[in-house]
């Protein structure tokens, strides 16, 4: 499949089936055992490095899988000029791996001649969505193809901001033309911290687009929750997504897992949940990956 | 400035512990004021800095003790705000701040635990580049030796230390005991590389070696190194020397081109 071609199309949004994020814990298990996974979801900055065995491994999986890649540093809504040293080195690693598509946060991280590593949130309002459209847009351009941007989880929210999270992210993805990474844990924990219903958010979104789903785990802190992806997914983000495939049909879904990291084995069993949530919520015919069946069962 | 520019200069202050308005710009819950939530970002900010720190100076932490190393890392954390895009390259500094600043630098050795641990790292993700072996030097033409200069592998490190560092990082990744701090007369160096399976080497040098891998390092010729050599070797024993020396590194894997 071509992603290039196919995500200039809106009516037929490539579906990759079932994936999981690539993590170093499990270079070895992947490498030996090949497991039944539809695709890995990099995160590119791991990769942004000279070389070593951090490449070689990424070369090795990827022989096998494909791919996409997910970036946590492009600080796409910073008021800093575009950093152009790590768009070259996110384009370069691009062409390495050749991935179906690419993605970011929407969100800042670096300004004031300072990293925060760490995804702050914007005010949802015209100023910032003009910011937003204007530099998604130049990095489309520079790469050479449409991005995904992803909603995250937040704590705070600005007096500044006018509008809803979702009104904010369908019009930074129509004026830029740029697509949307919906985080189905990241709807739910911000939407407890903010006095939401997540499912106004899941139906707010425009459907033509979602490319990507990310499913994680969480924690509670006090009266807040916090994203901290150390957990499995809990049962409501499942009905939620349940909720999301209705809405949206069949969307390329992974599992995020970031801290207190299980054996792939186990990782992949949660999967299976995706799967089933999916063969139960969709018809056979949506769940095909290139013509095939997407669904194989846990290896 | 942008009204988003200052919201973002102001975030960055808040999560720096300097002053900063930009609680005034969040809005507050009944059970959760706008500085609460910020504190969220703020304790990120650390524990995601410290996380990363700790990752790169596990031994250094070993020697130090959770206590002293938090000390180590608060210290850090105030001194150098993160520049970087990629948080790998976040704690580059600390052999500096162990060297410069007291009362880190009362206990030398710490700087240079900190150096082996951010040379490993470095050999971990440096350049790839092509591995010459033994059969490469047995093809050259005679007439190459005159002029012979080499490219060494990019994740090549000559390290020099006035302690007895090395055998003290080593016992503390082997979870052994470290030995008695020993100062030396005069540094001894290591040879640092990582080989054709992507696996970090490392040994001690002698002067004359890494005199010798100095100037083969700086493009110098075969027969330059070699009157380098005479420092520590007659004129009788120079060629064997640099030849075994030579050997050696190709057999090692160090060697990643031939200019002639």
């Amino acid at each position: 499949m071509d992603a290039k071609q196919d995500m200039k199309n809106d009516d037929a949004r490539p579906f990759l089936g079932f994936g999981l994020g690539l993590r170093t814990e499990h270079y070895q298990h992947v490498i030996e055992h090949k497991p039944e996974v539809d695709w890995f979801e990099i995160i590119s900055e791991n990769y942004m490095v000279p070389g070593g065995k951090p490449l070689a491994n990424l070369d090795k999986i990827r022989a096998d899988y494909p791919m996409v890649m997910h970036g946590v540093s492009m600080s796409i809504g910073s008021t800093d000029p575009l950093n152009k040293n790590y768009l070259n080195d996110l384009k370069t690693l691009i062409n390495r791996v050749e991935p179906y598509w690419y993605s970011d946060h929407l969100c800042w991280t670096h300004a004031h001649n300072t990293n925060s590593h760490d995804l702050l949130p914007l005010p949802y309002n015209e100023d910032t969505i003009n910011h937003l459209a204007a530099r998604i847009s130049q990095v489309q351009d520079f790469i050479g193809r449409p991005m995904l941007v992803e909603n995250l989880s937040s704590y705070v929210t600005y007096n500044e901001s006018v509008m809803s999270e979702w009104e904010f992210l369908n019009e930074i993805a129509k004026r830029s033309g740029c697509y949307i990474l919906l985080d189905i844990n990241n709807i739910f924990v911000s939407a407890h911290n903010h006095q939401f219903k997540p499912k106004d958010y899941i139906d707010g979104i425009d459907n033509e687009r979602v490319m990507q789903f990310h499913l994680a785990g969480h924690s509670y802190q006090g009266d807040m929750i916090i994203d901290t992806h150390d957990h499995d997914v809990c049962d409501p983000v499942w009905d939620l997504y349940a909720y999301a495939l209705q809405r949206f049909g069949a969307v390329s879904t992974m599992i995020e897992r970031d801290d207190n990291i299980p054996d792939f084995s186990e990782l992949r069993q949660e999967l299976a949940i995706a799967e089933d949530v999916a063969t139960k919520t969709l018809s056979t015919e949506q769940l095909h990956v290139a013509g095939q069946p997407v669904l194989k069962g846990v290896a | 400035m942008s009204s988003l520019q200052e919201l973002q200069h102001g975030f960055i202050d808040y999560l720096l512990g300097q002053p900063s308005d930009i609680s005034q710009h969040i809005q507050s819950t009944p059970g959760l004021p706008a500085e609460k939530r910020l504190n969220i970002y703020a304790y990120a900010y650390k524990a995601r800095l410290k996380e990363a720190i700790g990752t790169d100076y596990e031994q250094l932490h070993s020697y130090l003790g959770d206590e002293q190393f938090d000390q180590l890392l608060e210290r850090f954390i105030e001194k150098y705000p993160s520049e970087e895009t990629n948080l790998r390259y976040y704690s580059i500094n600390m052999p500096t701040l162990l060297r410069n600043e007291e009362p880190f630098n009362n206990l030398p050795i710490l700087a240079e635990i900190a150096e082996i641990e951010a040379a490993f790292a470095n050999s971990f993700d440096a350049a790839d580049s092509t591995i010459l072996t033994i059969n490469d030097l047995a093809s050259l033409p005679e007439t190459a030796w005159e002029t012979l200069s080499f490219e060494l592998h990019p994740s090549l490190q000559l390290l020099s230390y006035n302690f007895n560092s090395f055998a003290v990082w080593k016992a503390l990744s082997d979870e052994e005991t470290p030995p008695e701090t020993v100062q030396y007369n005069s540094p001894e160096t290591w040879l640092m590389w990582r080989d054709s399976q992507l696996i970090t080497r490392y040994r001690p040098v002698l002067n004359e070696e890494a005199s010798a891998l100095a100037f083969a390092r700086q493009g110098q010729s075969f027969p330059a190194i070699c009157e380098a050599l005479l420092d520590y070797f007659s004129e009788d024993e120079v060629p064997v020397k640099a030849i075994t020396f030579l050997q050696t590194w190709m057999q090692e894997g160090l060697v990643s081109k031939l200019h002639y």
